[in-house]
C-alpha cells in the first residue's frame, strides 16, 4: 500500500462506507450540532488518563480523545491526515518528510509546531512508546515550523513509517509540557493537554472522564458533540443494564455479555456492529513451546492442530462471532492476509495418523502428557482451554490444564516458559512487523518480555523472510514477502491464531458515525453526532 | 475504661506487625509481579528497560531488607507509592475510602435495621405466619450470593422500575450541582449497592436476634416484669431487646471487615469507587504497595472498630464494668 502524497490526496476525502447493518448506516445527513454522548468499553479504567508508554486499551481510549496523531487510517485501509497534511518519502526511503498542519493550536492556547514532533519523535516515540520498531530511526529534524525530516539507517517502507504515525504510540505530545522532567510521571498525564477536538475537564476517579468541545480545533465545525463522557462499569451485566436504562450510550470493544448482543439489537433501540476493528483484530492464539520435545517436532504440532475443533469454539465460546484462524496476519487485514496457507481442518484421525508416524504410539498411559495453560487474562481462554483438552485427550494425550490469573500466566509464558502449550491473544494492527513477525524470529525472543517470542521458535529461513520484510519498500513485493511470512508461519506452527474473534460496537440506534476508522476506539470521534 | 483503651490499642500494635509480616510474604511468594503486568501492558521491550525498574522499585533487593524497609515507612505513616497510580498509597486509599465508608456504614445500617427488626418480630410472633415468612427471607438473603442480588435489583429497580440509576456513586453531572443535591445524589445511588451488602448482613442478624430474643424473653426477669403489668411490647423493646443486644454487637464488630471483604463483589456490580474495587484491581496488576496498605489500613480499621465494640460492650452490660 504506497502512501505518499498523492495517495493522501486521493484518500483525503472522508470514507463512505457500505452499511451493513441497520442503525450504522454512516449517516448521509447533515450532523447535528450539540448533545452529550456517554461512552464506555468492555474493560476497567486506566491507570492514568494518558500512559506514555502504552499502558494498553483503557488509556489508549482515554488519550486518544484529546490527543492526536499525525495521520489515521481509515476503514479502508488509507491513509487519512490529521496533523500531517502529508508525508513525502525520500527516492531511498531512508528519509521521510512531513508536512504539518498549519493554524493548530494546543489546548493551553501555543501553537503547534514542527518542534512538537520532533520531541515526541525522540524522546516519547522511540524510547517510549513505540520501541524497538523505530531502532532504524536516527534523528528527526525540524526543517521549518511546519516541516520535519525523519532519518534512518536503513531502507523503511512507507506504509511500515505510516503505520508509526498513525499506530497506538504515535500520539503527538506537547514539547512546551513535557520537555522538564519526567514524561511517564509528569502529572498531566491525568490531565492530558492535546490537540484533538476533546478537551479535559475532569476525571472522577472510580466513575467517569469528562471532556468538553474544543471550540479552537482545526476542522471546522467538529466536534459535532457539546460533552464526551467516557464512563466504566466493571460489570458486562451492569453495562448492559446502564443500556438498557438509557444511562450510556456506547460501548466499544465487547461491552455486553455476547449473548445478549441479539437481544439488544432486536429490540430496536441497539444496534451492533463489527467494523472499525481492522487495525486492532484480536484472535486467541495457541502456542507451542518448541524447546521441549515433543513440540520440537513440526510433526507434532500440525498433528496438535488436526486435534482441536476450531469451530466449535467459535460457536460455542464466541457465540458464533468468529472464525478459525488461517494466518497470524488475520483476516481483516485486507493488504497483507492470504488464505493461501497449510490449514488445519478438525480429523482426529488424521491427527492420530500423524502421532504415531511422529512415533508418538499410544501407550499405556497415552502417548505424552501436555501441560496446557490458558492465559487468565479473558475468561474465553479457559473455556477454550477445556475444548482444547478435550480434543487433545480424544487422541490419547494426557493433558494438564491449568488457568492462572494474569500476573502468574505472564510470568509462567513470558519468563518461566513454564508450559508446553499456551493458549494466549494477541491484537493485530495492519503491519505486521514486528508486532506479529517477533512471535517467529530469533530477535523476538527476550526473557521477561511480554508478548514477545516466548516459544523458543526460529529458524535462519524465517528470520531472513522477516528481515527482507523489514526493509522492503516495493508494496507488491513486500506483500508477497507478507503472504510468504503467513504461509511458513502456517507451516511452522509454533504459534498461530487458534480462532479470530469479532470485537463488537454496541449503541444507541441514534448515534452517527460510529465505526468509521480502522481502530475506531482510538480514534478522535470529532464526527460522531446523535440524532436526538 | 481508659485503661481498656490504652491496653486494647496496645495489644493492637502487635497484631498489625503480625498482619504487615503475614501479608507482606504472602504477597512475595504470589506468583508474577507488577513488573510483569507492566511489561504486557506497556509493551516494554526492552529487557534492560525491565531491569532498570527492578531497581528503581526496589525488587532488587533481598525480601527481608523489603520488609524491614517498609515496616519503618508504615510506621511513618508512608504506605509507599503506587507506580500505576502514579501517586502516593496512601493518597490512594484515602482517594477510594470515602466512598467505601459510605456504603459499609449504610449496608450496615440497613443490616441493624432489618436484621434486629426481624429478629425482634419473629421472636416475638414465633411460630407463627410472621416467623415463618422472616425465617424464609432470612435464609432466602443469606443464601443469596450479593453478585446476583445485586444484579436482579438493578434489573428491578434501575432497568424496569427505573427509580434509580445503575451504577457509580454519583450522576455524571454532580459536579455541577450544590452540596444537597450532590448528597441527595450519592443516597440515590447508594440505595441498590447497600441493599445487596446489606440484607446478607440482616439475614444473619435476624438469626441471631431471633434465639437472642426467644432465650431473653423466657428469662425470670422478663416474667417479673411482665407480672408488673407492663405493657407488652415494652417488656420486648425496654427489657429484652437490650438485653438480647449483646450478640449483635459481637456480631457487628466481627462483621466490619467481612463487609469490607463483601464490598469487593458489591462495588464491581454497581462500578462503586471504593477500596473493593481497588483492591481488585491492585491484586490483579500486582501492585503490591497498593493491596499492602489496604490490607494494614484495613486491619487498622477493624482492630479500631472492635475496640470500640469493647468499649460498647461497657456501656451495654454492666456486668462487664462491674468485672
Amino acid at each position: 500500500m504506497p502512501l505518499s502524497r498523492r495517495s493522501i490526496l486521493a484518500g483525503g476525502a472522508a470514507a463512505t462506507l457500505a452499511a451493513g447493518i441497520p442503525g450504522f448506516a454512516h449517516a448521509q445527513a447533515t450532523p447535528k450540532r450539540g448533545g452529550t454522548l456517554v461512552a464506555t468499553w468492555g474493560g476497567f479504567e486506566p491507570q492514568a488518563l494518558f500512559v506514555p508508554p502504552g499502558g494498553g486499551t483503557s488509556p489508549f481510549f482515554t488519550s486518544t480523545k484529546p490527543l492526536e496523531r499525525l495521520l489515521a487510517l481509515d476503514q479502508q485501509l488509507k491513509w487519512q491526515p490529521v496533523l500531517a497534511q502529508r508525508v513525502e518519502p525520500a527516492a531511498d526511503f531512508r528519509s521521510f518528510t512531513v508536512h504539518l498542519r498549519r493554524g493548530v493550536t494546543w489546548h493551553d492556547g501555543k501553537n503547534f509546531t514542527a518542534e512538537d514532533v520532533v520531541f515526541s519523535a525522540m524522546q516519547y516515540w522511540k524510547p517510549l512508546s513505540v520501541g524497538v520498531a523505530l531502532n532504524a530511526l536516527t534523528a528527526t529534524r525540524a526543517l521549518d515550523s511546519h516541516t520535519v525530516r525523519f532519518e534512518f539507517d536503513r531502507p523503511v517502507p512507507e506504509f511500515f513509517f505510516n503505520s508509526v504515525l498513525a499506530g497506538q504510540g504515535g500520539l503527538v505530545i506537547p514539547k512546551h509540557i513535557y520537555e522538564t522532567g519526567n514524561i511517564v510521571t509528569n502529572p498531566i498525564n491525568n490531565t492530558p493537554i492535546g490537540t484533538g477536538p476533546w478537551k479535559y475537564k475532569e476525571w472522577v476517579r472510580g466513575s467517569h472522564v469528562e471532556y468538553v468541545r474544543n471550540d479552537n480545533y482545526w476542522e471546522n465545525n467538529k466536534p459535532y458533540l457539546d460533552r464526551l463522557f467516557i464512563r466504566w462499569w466493571r460489570d458486562p451485566a451492569s453495562r448492559l443494564a446502564a443500556f438498557e436504562s438509557n444511562a450510556l450510550d456506547l460501548g466499544c470493544f465487547n461491552p455486553v455479555p455476547m449473548p445478549e448482543v441479539d437481544r439488544l439489537v432486536r429490540s430496536g433501540r441497539f444496534a451492533a456492529d463489527s467494523r472499525g476493528y481492522e487495525s486492532s483484530a484480536w484472535c486467541s492464539t495457541i502456542e507451542f513451546n518448541v524447546r521441549k520435545a515433543p513440540f520440537d517436532n513440526r510433526l507434532v504440532r500440525q498433528a496438535l492442530m488436526h486435534a482441536i475443533d476450531r469451530q466449535l469454539v467459535v460457536d460455542t465460546v464466541f457465540f458464533k462471532r468468529g472464525r478459525p484462524g488461517l494466518n497470524p496476519i488475520l483476516s481483516a487485514n485486507k493488504l497483507f492476509h492470504t488464505g493461501d496457507v497449510p490449514k488445519y481442518d478438525f480429523n482426529p484421525a488424521k491427527a492420530a495418523q500423524m502421532l504415531d508416524a511422529a512415533g508418538l504410539r499410544k501407550g499405556r498411559n497415552g502417548r505424552f502428557s501436555v501441560n496446557l495453560l490458558a492465559a487468565g487474562w479473558f475468561e474465553e481462554n479457559g473455556k477454550i482451554g477445556q475444548i482444547v483438552q478435550q480434543g487433545l485427550e480424544d487422541v490419547d494425550v494426557k493433558v494438564n490444564l491449568s488457568v492462572p490469573d494474569r500476573p502468574t500466566s505472564l510470568k509462567r509464558i513470558y519468563t518461566d516458559y513454564d508450559y508446553d502449550i499456551a493458549l494466549s491473544n494477541y491484537t493485530a494492527p495492519i503491519e505486521a512487523v514486528p508486532v506479529i513477525s517477533q512471535y517467529y524470529v530469533s530477535d523476538g525472543i527476550a526473557k521477561g518480555v511480554a508478548f514477545r517470542n516466548a516459544n523458543g521458535f526460529h529458524t535462519p529461513a524465517m528470520d531472513d523472510l522477516v528481515a527482507r520484510l523489514t526493509v522492503e519498500t516495493d508494496p507488491a513485493k513486500r506483500t508477497a514477502l507478507a503472504h510468504e511470512f503467513g504461509r511458513q508461519a502456517a507451516t511452522e506452527v509454533p504459534f498461530l491464531p487458534l480462532v479470530e474473534f469479532d470485537s463488537l460496537t454496541v449503541a444507541r440506534s441514534d448515534v452517527k458515525n460510529i465505526s468509521t476508522g480502522s481502530n475506531w476506539m482510538g480514534e478522535t470521534w470529532a464526527d460522531l453526532w446523535l440524532d436526538r | 475504661m481508659l485503661r481498656l483503651l490504652r491496653r486494647r490499642l496496645l495489644q493492637g500494635v502487635p497484631l498489625i506487625l503480625g498482619v504487615i509480616i503475614m501479608n507482606f510474604l504472602l504477597i512475595q511468594a504470589a506468583p508474577g509481579s507488577f513488573l510483569d503486568v507492566m511489561s504486557a501492558e506497556s509493551q516494554v521491550s526492552d529487557p534492560a528497560m525491565l531491569e532498570q525498574l527492578r531497581v528503581t522499585y526496589g525488587m532488587d533487593q533481598p525480601v527481608w531488607l523489603q520488609l524491614v524497609k517498609y515496616i519503618w515507612s508504615v510506621a511513618r505513616l508512608d504506605f509507599g507509592f503506587s507506580y500505576r497510580q502514579n501517586m502516593p498509597v496512601l493518597d490512594v486509599i484515602l482517594a477510594s475510602l470515602p466512598a467505601t465508608l459510605v456504603l459499609m456504614l449504610a449496608s450496615l445500617l440497613i443490616a441493624l435495621l432489618l436484621g434486629v427488626t426481624a429478629g425482634v418480630v419473629a421472636a416475638v410472633k414465633v411460630n407463627t405466619i410472621w416467623d415463618n415468612l422472616l425465617s424464609f427471607l432470612a435464609v432466602l438473603f443469606f443464601a443469596a450470593p450479593s453478585f446476583w442480588l445485586g444484579i436482579m435489583l438493578t434489573v428491578l429497580f434501575a432497568v424496569k422500575l427505573g427509580w434509580v440509576p445503575v451504577g457509580g456513586m454519583m450522576s455524571i453531572t454532580a459536579a455541577n450541582q450544590g452540596v444537597l443535591d450532590v448528597v441527595l445524589d450519592v443516597l440515590h445511588h447508594l440505595a441498590l449497592p447497600a441493599m445487596a451488602l446489606g440484607l446478607f448482613y440482616a439475614a444473619v442478624y435476624a438469626r441471631v436476634m431471633r434465639a437472642a430474643m426467644l432465650e431473653v424473653l423466657s428469662l425470670d426477669f422478663i416474667r417479673t416484669a411482665r407480672a408488673k403489668g407492663l405493657g407488652r411490647w415494652r417488656v420486648v423493646l425496654a427489657h429484652g431487646l437490650r438485653n438480647a443486644l449483646l450478640p449483635i454487637v459481637t456480631l457487628f464488630g466481627l462483621q466490619f471487615g467481612t463487609v469490607l471483604g463483601g464490598s469487593i463483589v458489591v462495588e464491581t456490580v454497581f462500578s462503586w469507587p471504593g477500596l473493593g474495587s481497588l483492591m481488585l484491581d491492585s491484586v490483579s496488576s500486582r501492585n503490591y504497595p497498593v493491596v499492602l496498605g489496604v490490607l494494614v489500613f484495613s486491619s487498622i480499621v477493624v482492630i479500631l472498630v472492635n475496640i470500640a465494640v469493647d468499649l460498647a460492650y461497657l456501656r451495654l452490660d454492666p456486668r462487664i464494668r462491674a468485672r
